[in-house]
């Protein structure tokens, strides 16, 4: 009885289905392949009203009623590429105490009472190429948050306290930024690419920190936070036409304005390739990172290259050096390559990941193969369509949320990009095809250009590094201490700085004969005390900034260039190699300590020149450079000049046997001193002023 | 992945609550059902955009690790990414054939290891080299990351799953139209994950291991911290112990799969622009094939308890650190309200004692932090108190510094306006978590798993709301006591001895 009203129920149920009544449940599919999907639903793209105040400032609103919130962000043209270089980190500070400080009506401790005592927040920020402030606050706040993002944003303090504060946190951020191997990892390959010397390289250091004061942020403030400067966009619980009205009140009296910023730095530094170390003793993985400068994100190829890069190294877990060297080599945890595009300033194309230390040389072969392959032969009809297919599908995770959309259109405007940009992008990725993938990896992959660097413990890399057959160079890690403070400096000091200076001229030969010297050149013999008495034969040749050195040491001739803008080569038994940046930085700190060229630091607008002491002249630059000539009272030559090292020792030169060399006085014997014990001695056999070198004379390669 | 520990005290405290009025909008929002097997699903509709995000949570985390095979239920994690009978393999049967090939020769390994010094070197390298073989042949008919191809390729972001030590989660989000891949592919690999290339991906867990925690000095401080803590109870071993990842098999994997991944033991979770009947329809064509298994095992092991402060040092070149702990009881327990509350008034944003004096006052450290649930949300945990010393400063004065304010706590009462301001971020902080599908998805599986009820993220702000500064008082009085503390500290590596 049971089975039969059973099976007269299933007959109903599927006379039902023919009548075109609700259907069983279909069963369920078996392969992925079997499924059919309706159409996604159209985004739904929110309405965002625009318009200019009447003092210049652009503004974007996006009604949102889903949470009681309202979040905006005033995004301003700053960025800390412009920082002056022995202010490098002025922008770090500045971002934080601009909310810190407090405002001329509130402290910084007023202000954090009052916000988070309402859950809310205000925060500033300064990036590489742009800066911020921003809030975020339950709606029923919103009158009280918005007036004081006003006045963080118009009438910052910057009050002292909170600058110390500031400046202690971040002296703290430099003791430990060595301390995780990624993060070493990240910044020293930004800096190889982009160049340590360079606004997009450098970095903060105790002594370009100290340099900052509360007035260098007030300037920051009066020069880069005009209204005309910035794109102010809300999002949120409010009614447009009110918040409208509201913010044209608000900022109705804020009309500073100042001219226009200047356009970015170009990036211009060509690092050398070749294998970097950065060695790490307490890890026992090593963290690596590949590759070289990439470009922009308007470049007609920039779709191909995402395309290529997410087949290479993509997100997910589908990219060749996923299968390659995380499956099926079990090799890393992480790997992924990058084509880092940016919006308006070259970005780099490189794969990071971390490896245990033995298979070091292993995995970056690996690597290298692979990026090869992408070279040289076509990807897979099955990879491009995955690649595109991942990209067009997931498209809508775009436009998820209000606060995404805004902050691309924002973006977008802030970098003079078009408004659809997405959508050709989105166009663009549908027309890849695998023959543009390979033209792309071809034209945008150079290996010869590679830098790769490890940071690890080499001692236990299973292989060395020479096994990559590139020159390996390594990577100073070691943090700068603070020099010695400046000495005092008036109107007083400084005559007299430069009394020193010209009498040191006068009996050196005259200003006039050291104004005439176009270039330089000596030969010596100098004795390294402090390895034990190693004798070597220096030829240095100069025409400035251009720099030779060649020496003969006990296992073969070592030959040093520096093409004064920030690159060179050396030239050893072991083959030629790029120059590394401690020896650009030292090439550098020896133009600055020339003596024939310190001697005239007076008439160089780029150096300061103050007496120290009655008798002791400090000349100083902007780059940090720093030395101390005392005077020899009876010759008004120098008797020794006292500088810090590359380590953080001091060093000073002591000169000695002051004879005629190309109607000049020279010294012809100089003793070294490290840390006031003797290190080496240079004695000049021959100096040539005026001999009619040329600078491509001087790059030539042994 | 495994999970980072120390999420930052803003985030240990998102992980809860709204008024009663909040609670009845948002209930109208979630459906839930439960399947004749047992497997429990939570809904969220949220109609914002066209996608869905979805969450596998799995109630086994690294304290369920059976002993000598710490580092088992993540290694299960990374399995499940390895696809299915059906997909992610060139040649089934074959590669079926292999795989018990190289168990088999793993078992005859592991004998002969087991005889110790009677067992023979000679029979050991014979074996260790047809097991390498055997792995090779296996591995030869893998159609490589088949399961996450699909899944990208359909338009999926955010494929990933972590472990920690109270569950497995596994998540991504996707268009809202192709929400039955999710079914399709969930409902097959966990049905029976397939222990394809277990033995290079254990390297790979190794791999990971070397990265989060042995070439990271706050990961070796943390697992000192934790390992000093508890000496019993089993979340002490956190991503695993080397030696056991190095060691683990294949068949331990499975039989941890087949004791906990069972559906009374999991919760799905899908928030997005979805629609219920739709998602029961969906569920009731997948999911029944899940076999339903008893409930396994609680973690039986109470952490004894702890006769006297306990102090470690951790050598490392690297800056110095500071980490505190106070054993504190479990999350389900009513004293949890007036510690989350008091960690809010320590350490949340710049009015929290501990910033405002030892960071912006004292300039003894760059960092000064508290956080009420330094572990999981199920067993009886730590209180965690961490400082980065300034430079120049020393973690001997940091730590005097610390336990000044931390018996000031015990002897002063907090003002109102500073209980009011915690109480207050804890709501708005939940309503600015309600603007992630994911987000929120993650939060309704944790609370259904750990508290029987998705409804507790809610509910958990009347206990909140209740707390009196009397309450901060005397929870600081009964669990920051001497006997009851660990610290950890880094110290400079001494010279000469040894490597």
């Amino acid at each position: 009885m049971k089975a039969a009203a059973v099976l007269l129920m299933a007959s109903l149920s599927s006379g039902q289905t023919t009548a075109g009544k609700p259907k069983p449940a279909p069963l369920a599919a078996k392969s992925y392949k079997e499924l059919k999907y309706k159409p996604l639903k159209e985004i739904r793209m929110p309405e965002i009203v625009s318009f200019t105040m009447a003092n210049g400032m652009k503004v974007y609103l996006l009604e949102n009623h889903e949470l009681p919130l309202v979040r905006g962000s005033a995004r301003v043209r700053v960025g800390n590429v412009h920082d002056p270089a022995d202010k490098t980190g002025l922008s770090d500070v500045f971002g934080q105490v601009m909310r810190t400080g407090g405002t001329k009506s509130r402290t910084g401790d007023q202000l954090n009472e009052l916000l988070e005592g309402i859950a809310a927040s205000v925060e500033s920020n300064v990036g590489e190429t742009s800066g911020s402030v921003s809030f975020n606050t339950l709606s029923e706040h919103t009158g009280t948050v918005l007036e004081i993002f006003k006045d963080v944003l118009t009438e910052p303090e910057f009050r002292q306290d909170k600058i110390d504060v500031v400046k202690t946190q971040m002296r703290g951020l430099i003791s430990r930024r060595n301390d995780q191997a990624g993060a070493v990892a990240s910044r020293e390959f930004e800096r190889l690419l982009y160049g340590p010397a360079t606004p997009w390289g450098r970095q903060m250091e105790y002594e370009t920190l100290e340099r900052i004061e509360r007035q260098d942020l007030i300037h920051y403030h009066q020069r880069y936070y005009f209204p005309g400067n910035m794109i102010l966009s809300l999002h949120g619980d409010f009614v447009t036409s009110t918040m409208r009205e509201k913010l044209q009140k608000l900022f109705a009296d804020w009309a500073v304005k100042q001219p226009p910023v200047p356009p970015l730095p170009p990036v211009t530094h060509q690092a050398a390739p070749g294998v970097y170390l950065a060695e790490k003793k307490d890890v026992n993985q090593t963290f690596f990172q590949i590759g070289h400068l990439g470009g922009m994100l308007k470049d007609k190829d920039y779709p191909a290259l995402e395309v290529m890069a997410d087949i290479l190294g993509g997100a997910g877990f589908t990219s060749r050096l996923v299968k390659k060297v995380r499956s099926e080599m079990g090799l890393v945890y992480a790997v992924g390559a990058h084509w880092a595009a940016q919006y308006a300033h070259p970005g780099m194309f490189f794969v990071s990941g971390s490896t245990k230390s033995a298979s070091t040389v292993e995995t970056i072969r690996v690597i290298r193969e692979e990026i090869e392959r992408l070279r040289t032969t076509e990807v897979t009809e099955e990879e491009l369509q995955v690649a595109k297919e991942s990209t067009l599908n997931s498209f809508v995770f775009n436009f998820d949320s209000p606060a995404k959309i805004l902050a691309r259109l924002v973006n977008d405007e802030y970098h003079g990009y078009p408004k659809d940009f997405i959508f050709q992008y989105q166009k663009a990725v549908a027309a890849v095809t695998r023959a543009d993938v390979l033209r792309v990896a071809k034209e945008s992959l150079k290996p010869g250009n590679f830098v790769i660097l490890a940071v690890g413990k080499p001692e236990d890399f299973g292989a060395p590094l020479t096994a990559l057959n590139l020159p390996v160079n390594k990577v100073d890690l070691t943090i700068p201490e603070p020099k010695a403070a400046m000495a005092k400096m008036d109107a007083g000091t400084l005559a007299r700085g430069r009394q020193i200076l010209q009498s040191i001229q006068t009996a050196a030969g005259g200003a006039d004969k050291l104004a005439a010297l176009k270039d330089y050149a000596h030969t010596a013999d100098v004795t390294i005390l402090a390895g034990g008495g190693m004798k070597v034969k220096q030829d240095v040749r100069m025409v400035p900034p251009v720099i030779r050195l060649d020496q003969q040491l006990p296992f073969g001739k070592l030959s040093i260039y520096y093409d004064g803008k920030g690159g060179g080569w050396m030239a050893g038994p072991q083959g030629t190699a790029g120059l590394p940046p401690q020896a650009a930085r030292q090439a550098q700190d020896e133009l600055f300590r020339l003596h024939v060229t310190l001697w005239l630091s007076d008439r160089d607008p780029e150096r300061t020149v103050n007496a120290a002491e009655p008798n002791v002249v400090e000349i100083s630059d902007k780059q940090g450079n720093r030395i101390r000539l005392t005077l020899d009272e009876k010759t008004n030559l120098p008797a020794k000049a006292q500088y810090r090292g590359a380590g953080t020792a001091g060093m000073e030169v002591l000169y000695d046997d002051w004879k005629e060399a190309g109607g000049l006085r020279l010294p012809h014997k100089m003793k070294l001193l490290q840390g006031g014990k003797p290190a080496a001695e240079l004695l000049v056999l021959e100096y040539k002023l005026n001999s009619g070198l040329k600078a491509e004379e001087l790059a030539q390669k042994p | 992945m495994f999970q980072p520990w120390f999420r930052g005290v803003l985030l240990a405290l998102a992980a809860l609550c709204l008024a009663a009025q909040d609670l009845k909008e948002f209930e109208k929002k979630v459906t839930e059902f439960t399947l004749g097997n047992g497997l429990h699903f939570i809904v969220l509709e949220r109609k914002e955009a066209p996608v869905v995000s979805l969450v596998t949570h799995v109630n086994v985390g690294s304290a369920n690790d059976p002993a000598g095979k710490t580092g088992l239920a993540h290694m299960l994690e990374h399995m499940a990414f390895k696809d299915t009978d059906s997909l992610g393999t060139t040649n089934w049967p074959e590669e079926k054939k292999w795989l018990a090939q190289v168990e088999a020769v793993y078992d005859k390994l592991e004998s002969e290891k087991n005889k110790g010094l009677r067992g023979s070197a000679e029979t050991v390298r014979k074996l260790e080299a047809e097991l390498r073989a055997a792995i090779e042949k296996a591995n030869g008919f893998v159609d490589k990351e088949a399961y996450s191809k699909v899944i990208q390729q359909s338009g999926g972001v955010g494929i990933n799953a972590f472990t920690s030590t109270d569950a497995t989660v596994y998540f991504y989000s996707l268009p809202a139209n192709r929400v039955e891949l999710w079914f399709l592919l969930t409902s097959q690999v966990f049905r029976q994950p397939i222990m394809r290339e277990f033995y290079k991906e254990r390297d790979v867990v190794r791999e990971e291991r070397r990265m989060r925690m042995e070439s990271s000095s706050q990961g070796k401080m943390l697992e000192a911290l934790i390992q000093t803590s508890f000496l019993g109870h089993p979340q002490r071993s956190l991503i695993g112990y080397a030696s056991d990842i190095e060691n683990l098999r294949a068949k331990d994997s499975e039989a941890l799969f087949k004791q906990y991944y069972v559906p009374s033991n999991m919760v799905m979770v899908l928030a997005g622009e979805v629609d219920p009947k739709e998602v029961k329809r969906l569920a009731d064509q997948y999911f029944p094939a899940l076999p339903a298994g008893p409930a396994p095992p609680r973690v039986i092991t109470v952490e004894p308890p702890q006769e006297g402060e306990r102090r470690v040092a951790v050598e490392t070149p690297s800056q110095p650190l500071l980490y505190m702990a106070y054993k504190r009881p479990e999350p389900s327990h009513p004293d949890d309200a007036p510690l989350q509350v008091l960690a809010g008034a320590l350490s949340s944003g710049r009015t929290g004692v501990l910033y405002k004096e030892m960071v912006e006052q004292k300039k003894l450290s760059l960092v000064a932090a508290a956080d009420s649930t330094g572990l999981g949300s199920k067993y009886p945990g730590i209180f965690v108190f961490i400082a980065a010393p300034a430079v120049g400063r020393t973690t001997e004065e940091n730590e005097k510094a610390m336990l000044e304010i931390i018996e000031r706590v015990k002897k002063e009462k907090f003002e109102d306006a500073v209980l009011e301001r915690v109480k207050n971020q804890v709501r708005a902080r939940l309503i600015r978590g309600l603007d992630s599908n994911m987000g929120m998805a993650q939060q309704l599986a944790s609370n259904y798993i750990n508290d029987g009820d998705w409804r507790r993220m809610f509910t958990r702000i009347q206990d909140i709301q209740k707390v009196t500064a009397e309450d901060l008082q005397r929870v600081a009085t009964t669990y920051f006591v001497e006997k009851a503390r660990t610290a950890v500290y880094s110290k400079k590596p001494v010279e000469g001895a040894g490597k």
